[in-house]
C-alpha cells in the first residue's frame, strides 16, 4: 500500500490537478520553522526546534521529504526564532538545488506567533493558490492528494470552506487522560456526513469528564460525531482565504485557539473548517518531550515508511537494519561484550564500550560511550561522551554533553548542547540542565511563547499557588541554583532549571520518560473517585454532603490548574459583572459572557452561580455603608437589581447549595460584617425564591456532620430553618 | 555533464524514496540512464574501456547504495560493465591479430616478460582476455596473469600497439568502441522490455490441458505467462492466493477473469490445504541468487514448502535481468526490506498499545512487515527466463556468461565504503 | 588440517611451538620410519584405487607415452625408458629422488601448502632438464610427478598439484609458443607464479567467506585449517561480531590449536568435545570446514569427523561452508567412505589396547556433495555442483 500507492497517487497528482485548473499555480506549502512555544527549552534557546534531530535527522528533513515526495513544488521556510540558523542549515543541505522543488525561507524577527508568521507572509503575497501548512515539526508520510482534491471540490460548491484539518485516529490513554503524544485529550464534534469540524476543544482534562455543546449545532446539524480519539495532525490543506482572515482579525495568534475557535464560534463570515482522516498513512507533531519519544518510536517501528533510517539516507551515510529493529549505521566500533536491545539506532562513528547495554535508544554519530554504561530509553545527540559506569534512563542529552564515571541521569532529566555532568553526581528527574541561567522573564528570549496550555500563562497568581503547592520542590531547585557551579557536581557545568515554569504537575505528564507507576495509580486512584463522586452526587443528594470536601480537596491537591482556573473565572466573572453594573449593559449580554467564560474555562454552572453571587456581594459590599443596616438594603438591592442574572444560573439544586456555601465562606472569611446578615440575607433569598427551601435544608443536612466551627451559621439559621421545616411538613400533611 | 549528473541525482532520489516499483521498471531505468552515461562520457585515445568502466562503475555504486533492496540495479550495472568488456576485448584482439603479424616477424627472440604482448600470439592474447571475462576457473588459474590486471593490460596494449599505426584509426576506433557499446546496451534494453513476452513464448510447453495452476500475490511475467496458455487454447484452472499483506492477488485475480481465465481466490493460509489439487506452482521472483536461491514475495516460502511436501513442481519465472551474480549471505536480513506496519492494522485502532507514556516506555506491540522471503535453491523445481528453462543448480551458468567476475565486488565496495 | 603422516616432522616443530603435550607427538614418532619406509620403495601403502586411477585415466596414459616417445624417436627412447626404468629401480642417483628432495625442501616453508611444494619441485625439475624437445620434458615431468605422487600417495593436494601442473605443461596455450627455450621458461615462470597464486588464494577466499559471517552468529569449526582460520581472521579484523565453537578433534587435538589461535584474536570460542556437536548445534549458525581434497562429485574429504558433522548440521537445516584452495580439487570420485586410500595414523588411547581390539585408523572422510552448501575458493564461492563442472571441464 505506502508506498506505491504514493508513488501512483503523487504521480496522479501531478497530471490530474492540471487540467482541472486552468491557470496553474504550484502547489505551495508555508512551513513555520518555530513553533512559538517554550517546551522544548532550554535546549530551544539554543537550536531552533526544527533542527533537532529525530532519530538522529533533524525534523525539517522529515517535513521537508515529505512535503517533496507529496507533490509540493514550493515550499515557504518561515524563520523566526534562530533563523539564521535555519537559513544557514538549509544553505548547506541540498534541498535548495532540487529539480522541480523550491524552497524559500521568509525571516522575521517580531513575530510571536504563527498569526504573525501568517499575516507577514501574506504582506509578502507570495502565496497564490491553496497551499499546505504545516509547522516544521510535523512527520507524515501521508499522500497529499485525496486530501487536496476534496478540498478543492468543497471550494468549488462553497466557497467558505476555507481549510481542511487532518485528522488521525488515535486513542487515549484511559489513566492519564492524554494522548500517546503527550497532548491533553481533545474533543471535536465533526459532521459525519460532510465531515465539517462545528466543535474544537482542547484542554479538557479539568472539567471531569462534562462536556457542554452549544445547543445551537444540535438544532444546525442533522448529525454529529463526537470524537476524542482524534488526533490532529497539525497539517492544514488551507485556501489563501486563511491568511486574510489572519490580516482581518489581528488579534489571531495561535493557529487553533484562536483561529479555528474563532471561526467555529463566530458563524458571521460563515467560514467552514473541513477535516480529512487518514488511516493507512502516518502523521504526528512533534509537540513535546513525550511526543518527541513518541514519535522517535514510531519512526523505528518503521510507521513513517519510508522516512525511516535505513531507507532515507539524508545525506549522511548508509544505515544497516538487523534483527529486531536494531539501526547500526557502517562505521560503529562497538565491544564485543557490550549488548545492543532492539529498536536502537547508533550513529556513525560510535565507539562503545565493554558490557555497555544499550535499548530503546538513539545514539547520535561520533558519541564515545565507555564501558558498563547502562543507557535506556534515551536520546543521545552528537558527540556526546558517557564515561565509565553511568546510568542514563529517559532522558535527553544534546550535543558536546560531557557525562562523567558514574554520574545517574533519573528519567525524564533533558541536558542542554555541552553541559557537563560531574563525577558520581545523580541528575534528579524531571530537571532541565543548561549552560544557559533559566531566563527570569519569559520572553526575554528570542523564541517567544504563547499561552499553550493554561499552565504555560505566566502570571503572578498561579506562579505562587505552584509555590506555596509544591514548596519543597522549588525551594530545593532554588537553592541548587544558588550554587550555580556545584549544582552539577564536581566539575559539572550547568543550571538546573527550576520547573515552575511549566507547572511542575505536569512535567510526569511531558516528559520523555515514561509515567512512573505510582503516578499512574495516584490518577487512576483519584479518577475512580472522581467517579463515584459524580455518580452519587447524581442521584442521592443527601449523601453529596459528605463527598463534597473530597471532591473539592482532590479538585484542589491532586489537579492545580482546575483550581487557577476557577481563581481566574472568578476574577473574569467578577470583572465582567463590574463592567456591566458600571456600564449598565443588558443582563442578557452579561449572560452571554459569562456563558462564554463558562465555555472557555469549561466551568459547571454551579460555578459560574457561585462566581456570579460572589461579585455581587463584593459589589454589595463596595458600598459605603455605616450600619448593618444598610449594608442590609445595598445587599438586596444588588440582589433585586441583578435578580435575573443570578436565577439565569441557579438551574437546580446544586447550584443553590453552592451559592449557599460560598455565601457562608464569605461571611467567615473576608466580610465579617456580613455575617450578622447570614440569615437575614438567607431568608431574603428564600422569598425571592432564588434559593428553593430544600436546598437550604439539604445544606443544613450536610452540616449535621460538619464540625463545630462549620455550623455556626447553622446555629444562627436555626430560626428560619426550624420554620421551614414546620412548612414542609405542614405542606406534608395537607 | 551536469546533464547526466541531474538525471543520475533524480534516479537515485526516485530509488531512495522507494518510488520505482518492480525490477523490470527500475532495471529499464538504471540501463537508459547508464546508456547517457556512456554517451556523455568523453574518452581519450588509450584505455577507453578503463575510462567508461570507471565512469559507469562511479554512478553504479551510487545506484546501488541508494536502494541496495533492488538487486535489478546492479545486475543492470554489472551487465553494462560486462558489455564494456566484451566490445573493447574483440576489438583489442581484432587489432592484436593484425598486429602480431608484423610485430611477430622483426622480434623473434627469446624475451619472456610476461608482459611483453606481442611475443605472445593472438590466440594467447584472446585466451588472457576470455579469463578475465569468464569467472576465474582451473584454467585461468594457471593460463595467465591475474584476472584484475588483465583488462588494463589488453586494453592499454591495444592503446600503444595503435601509437605505431595512424591516427585516423585511431579516432574511428575510440569511436567505435563506444558506438558497440551503446549498441549492446541497447539491446539489453531490448531484452529488458521483451522478456515478459520472451518467458511467455514457453507457456505452452509446461501448461498443459486441465491442469491447475498455482500462484500467489501478483506479478506481470506470471500474467502474461498464463494469459500466453490461455491464447494458446490451452484450458486449465488458476488458483491464486491473495498475498498478503498487500494482497496483489486480489487484482491477478481480476485480470485472470478479464482474461476467461478459470481463477480461484484463496487466502495464503489456505495453501496448504489446497496444495493436494495443484499441478504446478508459478510465480514471479524479485531476484535470483547465483546459487538458485530466489528473493520472492513473501510468504512463497511457504508455498515452495508446500509444493515440496506434496512434490508439485514450483516453477519461477525470472527476467535475465533478475539473475543476481552473488550469493546470498544472511538474506532473511540483508536482502530484505521492512515495510510499514501500517499494512498490516490501523494504526488508530491499536494506537492505545503502543503509548509509550505508561508502562516500560518500551514498545510492547511490534509489527514487522518484511516484502521478501529467501526460497533456497532446493525448493525449486525450475527457473524459466527469457533464454529458457533451466535447473536451480545451472543458474551460475548463466551468471557466468552474463558478468564477468571482476565487477562482483561493485556491491561489496559500495556497502563498507560508504 | 589433518597432517598427513609423511608431514609430521613439521608437525612436531608445530606442537612444539604451541605447547602441545606431548600426547600429539607420539603418532610423528611413530610414523617416523614409516615416512621413511615409504621413501625407501614407493610402491607399498598404494591403494588399489590410485592404481585404477593412473591406468584409466591417469594425466599421461601409456599410449600417450608409446605416442610421445615415437615421436621422439626410436633410439633415444629405448636408452630413455632403460635409463629411467634403472633409475626407479636402483634408487639412487636420479630425478625422481632428487624430486622428492626438492618438495621436501619446499614443505619446509611453514605456509605454504603442498601442492605449492609439489609445483615448485617440478619447476626445479623443468629448470635442471637437458630435454631439448617439448616431448623429453613432458617424459621427464610425467616421471617425475608420478615419483611424486607415488612417494606419498594418501595427500591428496599433492597428486592434484601434479595433476594440475601436468595438465597444465601438457594442453595449454604454453604449447603455443614457437621456440622451446621461451615456452620452458615460461612453464618455469607460471610454476613460480603459481606459489603466489596460492598464497593469494588464501586471502581471496577470506574476503569472499567473511561476507557470510554477520554480526551475532555461531559458528561451528572442525580440525585446524589454516584457510578457515584467515576466514575467522579477516571476519574479526572487520569488526564481526561472532563467536566459535571449536571441536576437539581427536585424535591430534588440532582444535585446541584453533581454539589458542582464536584467542589470541579475542574471538570468543567454545571448545567441545567431538561428540558434542549434535548436541550445541541447535546454537550453531553455520558450519565452516577445509578440505584436504574437493572431489569431482562436488563432495570433499576432510578430517575424521566432517562428515557426520555435516550430516547433523543437514539434518538441522544449517549451513556448511567448505574453505579449500582451488589446488585441492582433485581427480577422485570416491563413490562411498572406503573407496579411497586409506590414510592411516596410530590413535592413542591413554590405556594400553589389547592386541584382539581393532582399531579404526583411519584418518579422513568423505563428505557427499548434497550436505555441503557451498565451497569458498579462490576461484570464487561455488555451489558443488558447480565445482565438478570445472573439474570436468579441466580434465575433459
Amino acid at each position: 500500500m505506502g508506498a506505491q500507492k504514493k508513488s501512483s497517487a503523487a504521480a496522479a497528482a501531478r497530471i490530474s490537478d492540471d487540467p482541472e485548473e486552468l491557470s496553474r499555480v504550484p502547489l505551495q506549502a508555508v512551513l513555520l520553522a518555530d513553533s512559538f512555544t517554550t517546551k522544548f527549552r532550554p535546549i530551544t534557546l539554543e537550536r531552533p526546534k526544527v533542527l533537532l534531530p529525530l532519530a538522529n535527522v533533524p525534523m525539517i528533513e522529515y517535513a521537508l521529504t515529505w512535503l517533496e515526495s507529496a507533490g509540493v513544488e514550493e515550499v515557504f521556510v518561515f524563520c523566526c526564532a534562530h533563523a539564521k540558523q535555519v537559513t544557514n542549515y538549509l544553505q548547506c543541505s541540498q534541498w535548495l538545488s532540487q529539480p522541480n522543488f523550491s524552497v524559500a525561507t521568509i525571516e522575521s524577527h517580531n513575530s510571536v506567533s504563527a498569526g504573525d508568521a501568517l499575516r507577514l507572509i501574506y504582506e509578502r503575497n507570495v502565496i497564490h493558490g491553496d497551499f499546505i501548512l504545516i509547522s516544521g515539526d510535523t512527520l507524515s508520510n501521508m499522500s497529499l492528494n485525496r486530501a487536496l482534491q476534496e478540498h478543492k471540490e468543497r471550494k468549488k460548491k462553497d466557497s467558505n470552506a476555507v481549510m481542511t484539518m487532518v485528522i488521525k485516529r488515535s486513542k487515549l490513554s484511559p489513566v492519564t487522560q492524554q494522548s500517546r503524544l503527550g497532548t491533553d485529550e481533545l474533543f471535536m464534534a465533526i459532521d459525519p456526513d460532510t465531515k465539517q469540524l462545528l466543535y474544537y476543544e482542547e484542554n479538557t482534562n479539568h472539567l471531569k469528564g462534562t462536556l457542554s455543546l452549544d445547543k445551537m449545532l444540535l438544532i444546525d446539524n442533522p448529525s454529529i460525531t463526537l470524537h476524542n480519539d482524534m488526533q490532529d495532525c497539525f497539517i492544514d490543506i488551507c485556501s489563501p482565504e486563511v491568511l486574510s482572515l489572519f490580516t482581518d482579525n489581528f488579534d489571531y495568534q495561535h493557529l487553533r485557539r484562536h483561529f479555528v475557535k474563532g471561526l467555529l464560534v463566530d458563524d458571521i463570515m460563515g467560514y467552514k473548517i473541513y477535516t480529512h482522516e487518514i488511516h493507512s498513512s502516518y502523521a504526528a507533531r512533534v509537540d513535546n518531550y513525550r511526543s518527541y519519544d513518541t514519535i522517535s518510536k514510531d519512526i523505528i517501528q518503521r510507521w513513517t515508511y519510508p522516512l525511516v533510517p535505513d531507507v532515507l539516507l539524508f545525506g549522511n551515510s548508509a544505515t544497516k537494519l538487523e534483527r529486531e529493529g536494531i539501526y547500526r549505521a557502517t562505521e560503529i566500533v562497538q565491544s564485543r561484550s557490550a549488548q545492543i536491545g532492539p529498536l536502537t539506532v547508533i550513529g556513525n562513528g560510535t565507539r562503545i564500550g565493554n558490557n555497555t547495554k544499550i535499548t530503546n535508544s538513539v545514539i547520535g554519530k561520533g558519541c564515545s560511550i565507555g564501558s558498563n554504561v547502562l543507557i535506556e530509553g534515551s536520546y543521545i545527540w552528537d558527540n556526546v561522551t558517557v564515561e565509565d559506569g553511568c546510568q542514563l534512563k529517559h532522558s535527553i542529552v544534546c550535543d558536546g554533553v560531557v557525562i562523567k564515571s558514574g554520574s545517574v541521569l533519573s528519567p525524564g532529566v533533558v541536558l542542554s548542547f555541552k553541559v557537563v555532568v560531574g563525577q558520581n553526581f545523580t541528575v534528579p528527574a524531571y530537571s532541565k540542565v543548561s549552560l544557559l541561567p533559566q531566563p527570569t522573564k519569559q520572553d526575554s528570549d528570542e523564541e517567544l511563547e504563547y499561552a499553550d496550555n493554561n499552565s504555560d500563562i505566566e502570571t503572578s497568581p498561579i506562579a505562587g499557588a505552584h509555590d506555596n503547592l509544591n514548596g519543597e520542590l522549588t525551594s530545593d531547585l532554588t537553592d541548587m541554583q544558588s550554587s550555580a557551579a556545584e549544582e552539577l557536581g564536581s566539575g559539572g557545568a550547568g543550571y538546573i532549571w527550576s520547573i515552575c515554569e511549566g507547572a511542575s504537575e505536569e512535567e510526569w505528564r511531558h516528559s520523555v520518560a515514561p509515567v512512573p507507576a505510582e503516578k499512574l495509580a495516584e490518577i487512576s486512584q483519584t479518577i475512580d473517585d472522581d467517579l463515584d463522586f459524580s455518580y452519587q452526587d447524581g442521584n442521592a443528594p443527601a449523601s453529596s454532603g459528605e463527598l463534597k470536601p473530597g471532591g473539592l480537596s482532590d479538585s484542589d491537591d491532586d489537579d492545580v490548574d482546575a483550581n487557577n482556573d476557577s481563581a481566574y473565572f472568578e476574577k473574569e466573572v467578577e470583572a465582567t459583572f463590574l463592567r456591566a453594573v458600571h456600564e449598565n449593559v443588558k443582563v442578557d449580554h452579561v449572560i452571554l459572557e459569562v456563558n462564554s467564560l463558562k465555555l472557555s474555562y469549561n466551568m459547571e454552572f454551579a460555578a459560574c452561580a457561585g462566581a456570579i453571587f460572589y461579585s455581587m456581594m463584593k459589589l454589595a459590599l463596595g458600598t459605603p455603608y455605616n450600619s448593618s443596616a444598610e449594608l442590609y438594603n445595598a445587599v438586596v438591592n444588588v440582589l433585586t437589581s441583578w435578580k435575573r442574572l443570578l436565577k439565569s444560573y441557579l438551574s437546580g439544586k446544586d447550584e443553590e447549595i453552592e451559592i449557599i456555601l460560598k455565601f457562608e465562606e464569605m461571611c467567615s472569611e473576608l466580610a465579617k460584617e456580613l455575617s450578622p446578615l447570614f440569615t437575614k440575607i438567607l431568608c431574603f433569598l428564600y422569598d425571592k425564591d432564588m434559593i428553593s427551601e430544600d436546598a437550604i435544608l439539604d445544606w443544613e443536612s450536610e452540616k449535621n456532620y460538619a464540625d463545630e466551627s462549620d455550623r455556626v451559621f447553622v446555629k444562627q439559621a436555626e430560626k428560619f430553618l426550624q420554620w421551614l421545616r414546620e412548612a414542609s411538613e405542614e405542606e406534608e400533611e395537607d | 555533464m551536469p546533464d547526466v549528473h541531474s538525471l543520475v541525482n533524480e534516479f537515485i532520489l526516485k530509488l531512495k524514496k522507494r518510488k520505482v516499483e518492480g525490477s523490470q521498471a527500475t532495471a529499464r531505468l538504471a540501463a537508459v540512464l547508464l546508456r547517457s552515461v556512456i554517451s556523455q562520457q568523453r574518452i581519450g585515445y588509450t584505455n577507453q574501456a578503463g575510462a567508461l568502466i570507471d565512469a559507469v562503475k562511479a554512478v553504479g555504486e551510487q545506484l546501488v547504495a541508494a536502494n541496495p533492496v533492488e538487486i535489478a540495479v546492479g545486475n543492470i550495472v554489472r551487465r553494462v560493465l560486462h558489455i564494456i568488456r566484451d566490445e573493447d576485448l574483440s576489438l583489442t584482439t581484432a587489432a592484436m591479430a593484425g598486429l602480431n603479424l608484423s610485430a611477430v616477424s622483426d622480434d623473434d627472440d627469446d624475451d619472456t616478460s610476461p608482459d611483453d604482448h606481442p611475443v605472445l600470439s593472438a590466440a594467447a592474447v584472446a585466451a588472457a582476455a576470455r579469463s578475465t571475462l569468464r569467472p576465474p576457473s582451473l584454467q585461468s588459474l594457471l593460463e595467465d596473469m591475474p584476472d584484475s590486471a588483465a583488462v588494463p593490460h589488453t586494453s592499454s596494449s591495444g592503446g600503444d600497439s595503435e601509437g605505431k599505426s595512424k591516427s585516423a584509426d585511431k579516432n574511428s576506433r575510440s569511436r567505435k568502441l563506444k558506438h558497440d557499446v551503446i549498441e549492446a546496451v541497447n539491446e539489453l534494453i531490448q531484452d529488458i522490455d521483451t522478456c515478459h513476452e520472451q518467458i511467455a513464448e514457453q507457456a505452452v510447453e509446461h501448461i498443459h490441458h486441465n491442469e491447475v495452476i498455482l500462484t500467489l500475490g501478483s506479478s506481470r511475467t506470471v500474467l502474461q505467462f498464463l494469459c500466453a496458455a490461455r491464447e494458446k487454447k490451452r484450458s486449465f484452472r488458476v488458483f491464486v492466493a491473495e498475498g498478503a499483506p498487500r494482497y496483489q492477488g486480489h487484482l491477478l485475480a481480476k485480470e485472470l477473469v478479464a482474461r476467461g481465465l478459470q481463477t480461484t481466490l484463496i487466502t495464503d493460509s489456505a495453501i496448504f490445504a489446497m496444495i493436494s489439487r495443484v499441478n504446478m506452482v508459478i510465480v514471479g521472483a524479485h531476484a535470483v541468487m547465483a546459487n538458485g536461491g530466489v528473493i520472492a514475495p513473501v510468504g512463497l516460502n511457504m508455498v515452495a514448502l508446500a509444493a515440496q511436501r506434496h512434490a508439485v513442481p514450483f516453477v519461477v519465472l525470472a527476467g535475465s535481468h533478475k539473475l543476481c551474480p552473488l550469493y546470498p549471505h544472511n538474506p532473511e536480513v540483508l536482502l530484505n526490506e521492512l515495510r510499514s506496519p501500517s499494512e498490516l492494522l490501523d494504526f488508530g485502532e491499536f494506537s492505545d498499545c503502543m503509548d509509550f507514556g505508561s508502562g516500560s516506555g518500551s514498545p510492547l506491540l511490534h509489527v514487522v512487515n518484511p516484502a521478501f522471503d529467501y526460497v533456497p535453491p532446493k525448493l525449486v523445481s525450475l527457473f524459466i527466463t527469457d533464454t529458457g528453462g533451466h535447473n536451480p543448480s545451472y543458474m551460475y551458468r548463466l551468471i557466468a556468461d552474463y558478468y564477468s567476475a571482476d565487477d562482483l565486488v561493485l556491491q561489496r565496495k559500495a556497502a563498507p565504503s560508504t | 588440517m589433518w597432517r598427513r603422516s609423511a608431514s609430521f616432522i613439521l608437525d612436531k616443530r608445530e606442537d612444539a611451538s604451541s605447547q602441545q603435550e606431548p600426547l600429539t607427538l607420539s603418532p610423528s614418532q611413530i610414523t617416523a620410519p614409516a615416512m621413511t619406509e615409504t621413501l625407501r620403495n614407493p610402491s607399498t601403502n598404494v591403494s588399489a584405487y590410485y592404481q585404477t586411477r593412473a591406468a584409466h585415466y591417469g594425466v599421461i596414459t601409456s599410449d600417450w607415452l608409446s605416442q610421445a616417445q615415437a615421436a621422439v624417436g626410436q633410439h633415444s627412447v629405448e636408452n630413455e625408458v632403460r635409463s629411467s626404468s634403472s633409475n626407479a629401480v636402483d634408487s639412487g642417483s636420479g630425478r625422481p629422488f632428487s624430486v622428492i628432495e626438492e618438495f621436501n625442501n619446499w614443505r619446509k616453508q611453514p605456509d605454504l601448502a603442498e601442492a605449492v611444494a609439489a609445483i615448485r619441485a617440478l619447476a626445479a625439475v623443468i629448470r635442471s632438464s637437458e630435454a631439448t624437445t617439448m616431448m623429453e620434458l613432458e617424459i621427464e615431468l610425467k616421471k617425475a610427478s608420478d615419483s611424486l605422487k607415488s612417494w606419498d600417495t594418501t595427500s591428496i593436494s599433492l597428486t592434484a598439484g601434479c595433476d594440475l601442473f601436468m595438465r597444465y605443461v601438457t594442453r595449454t596455450s604454453a604449447l603455443e609458443y614457437e621456440d622451446f627455450n621461451s615456452a620452458k621458461s615460461r612453464l618455469i615462470e607460471r610454476a613460480e607464479k603459481f606459489g603466489e597464486i596460492s598464497c593469494k588464494a588464501r586471502r581471496i577466499i577470506a574476503m569472499l567467506g567473511q561476507d557470510f559471517i554477520f554480526d551475532g552468529c555461531t559458528i561451528l569449526v572442525h580440525g585446524f585449517s589454516r584457510v578457515v582460520l584467515e576466514v575467522l581472521k579477516t571476519a574479526a579484523l572487520n569488526k564481526k561480531l561472532f563467536r566459535v565453537f571449536c571441536t576437539e578433534g581427536r585424535p591430534d587435538r588440532c582444535g585446541l590449536r584453533l581454539s589458542n589461535e582464536l584467542a589470541k584474536l579475542d574471538v570468543p570460542v567454545k571448545l567441545l568435545i567431538d561428540s558434542a556437536v549434535a548436541y550445541s548445534m541447535d546454537e550453531v549458525d553455520m558450519v565452516f570446514v577445509g578440505a584436504d581434497g574437493v572431489v569431482e562429485s562436488g563432495g570433499i574429504i576432510n578430517m575424521m569427523g566432517t562428515y557426520q558433522i555435516a550430516l547433523v548440521a543437514h539434518s538441522m537445516n544449517k549451513p556448511v561452508y567448505v574453505a579449500a584452495e582451488s589446488y585441492k580439487f582433485a581427480r577422485l570420485y570416491p563413490l562411498d567412505q572406503k573407496d579411497m586410500a586409506p590414510a592411516l595414523r596410530p590413535i592413542d588411547f591413554g590405556v594400553p589396547i589389547p592386541s584382539k581390539v581393532e582399531v579404526e585408523t583411519s584418518a579422513r572422510d568423505y563428505t557427499p556433495p548434497q550436505y555441503l552448501t557451498l565451497l569458498f575458493t579462490d576461484l570464487g564461492v561455488l555451489s558443488p555442483s558447480v565445482v565438478s563442472d570445472e573439474l570436468i571441464q579441466l580434465y575433459l
